[in-house]
């Protein structure tokens, strides 16, 4: 029977605004990483914003690679399993090996105009159906059981399908 | 990290009876605090994870190797302050970066989706802040060499608060019996290599002050000495 084997991916967001304990130190040691890193594009200190980093400076596009490398003990803390992302349960429910991290903007003299993006790939999962506005998941692994243990989670922002394919 | 949070309660107006004794006294007032109860959201209910902390970026590391195969090589770093007779400057925060053996940088597109195991995104890429004798070590690998350059590892000096002070190149000896012969460029070879002359980075150099002292053998790894002096 064939099998519609699925990635999701959390993009999540982080700006000023967040409280969160653990969103608030990833903004902040993400702005001053960014401080330091941004320099190497910015020798002559024409610049502010990353916005006018990327437009003037082609090789400023790397910032959104070196810049994560301040989040990654953050995310171990995470211990693998993706934040914010309930199942029907309540409960987090999905894992990541992969990410992604992302600048939205920033400002060098101003960390109120720092906003990143933590993109969260999920292990692949089967999609089993869909009911309502809900998608009925499980875990993708090799089993020959007839029975498996699913999750049903909502359909929402920030939240997508990654990837899809049909294995037979 | 999910808390439990609590569930509005809708409180009503409760009126007692009581016939036998002939008084009658309400408790409590009517409540105007509206259900969430039925919507959308499913509540988050799990056990509270433990207080993020604190956590350093994760170039501060000395080893730098991310598993990376290649020849040993000990990186040994000297900042000296210009502005104190190139005495040693201690407290400074020293990046460095280098290409693997193939001449790749640890670097993934920034277009796309693209993802990467965040474990091991950032291989040969490390940071450490000197010590009173102005010093930081890393271990890595020997570089590999890339087209159009000659082999050569990043360096960028900050000051303790994060401003940068210097951004600079380290350059590698040449010649028979030197490191970079002898690593002779792992599998790629020396076919097609730009050495320092023509190095558009180095060939400037007339005296040799980019160029680091290297010693060792292929067996026992190599160290590689280097000083650096920032106006700080």
């Amino acid at each position: 029977m064939a099998e519609r084997i699925i990635t999701l991916c959390y993009r999540k967001v982080i700006d000023a605004t967040n409280t969160n304990r653990w969103d608030k130190f990833v903004h902040e040691d993400s702005f001053a990483e960014f401080k330091m890193q941004a320099q190497f594009y910015n020798q002559e200190q024409k610049y502010n914003t990353f916005a006018e980093l990327l437009l003037n400076v082609p090789a400023a596009e790397k910032l959104h690679f070196l810049v994560g490398g301040s989040v990654i003990g953050y995310l171990q803390q995470l211990k693998n399993i993706i934040p914010d992302i309930l199942d029907n349960l309540g409960r987090r429910f999905l894992s990541f090996d992969n990410f992604k991290f992302e600048l939205v903007n920033s400002d060098i003299n101003s960390i109120e105009k720092h906003k990143i993006a933590l993109n969260f790939f999920s292990k692949p999962l089967i999609w089993h159906d869909t009911i309502g506005n809900h998608l009925l998941v499980s875990q993708y692994h090799e089993t020959n059981d007839e029975e498996v243990f699913t999750n049903l989670f909502q359909l929402q922002p920030f939240l997508s399908i990654n990837s899809i394919k049909t294995i037979r | 990290m999910i808390g439990a949070i609590s569930t509005p309660v809708i409180i009503d107006a409760c009126k007692k009876s009581s016939i036998s004794d002939g008084s009658s006294s309400g408790s409590g007032s009517a409540g105007t605090t509206a259900s969430t109860n039925g919507t959308c959201a499913v509540a988050p209910t799990e056990t509270e994870g433990p207080f993020p902390t604190k956590a350093p970026a994760s170039y501060v590391r000395s080893d730098i190797t991310d598993g990376k195969t290649g020849y040993k090589l000990t990186a040994k770093i000297t900042i000296g302050n210009i502005n104190n007779n190139c005495s040693a400057l201690s407290g400074a925060i020293v990046d460095i970066w280098h290409c693997d053996a193939e001449g790749n940088y640890s670097e993934y597109g920034g277009t796309g989706m693209q993802s990467t195991n965040y474990q091991s995104v950032h291989f040969l890429r490390g940071r450490q802040t000197t010590d009173t004798n102005g010093l930081v070590t890393f271990t890595s690998i020997f570089p590999g060499w890339y087209s159009g350059r000659a082999t050569h590892i990043h360096v960028h000096v900050y000051n303790a608060a994060g401003t940068s002070l210097n951004v600079t190149q380290i350059a590698f000896p040449e010649g028979a019996g030197t490191a970079l012969a002898l690593v002779n460029g792992y599998n790629k070879g020396m076919a097609g290599y730009t050495y320092n002359n023509a190095d558009n980075i180095f060939s400037d150099d007339k005296t040799g002050i980019e160029i680091a002292t290297v010693t060792g053998t292929l067996a026992a790894g190599f160290e590689l000495t280097f000083k650096v002096n920032v106006k700080a």
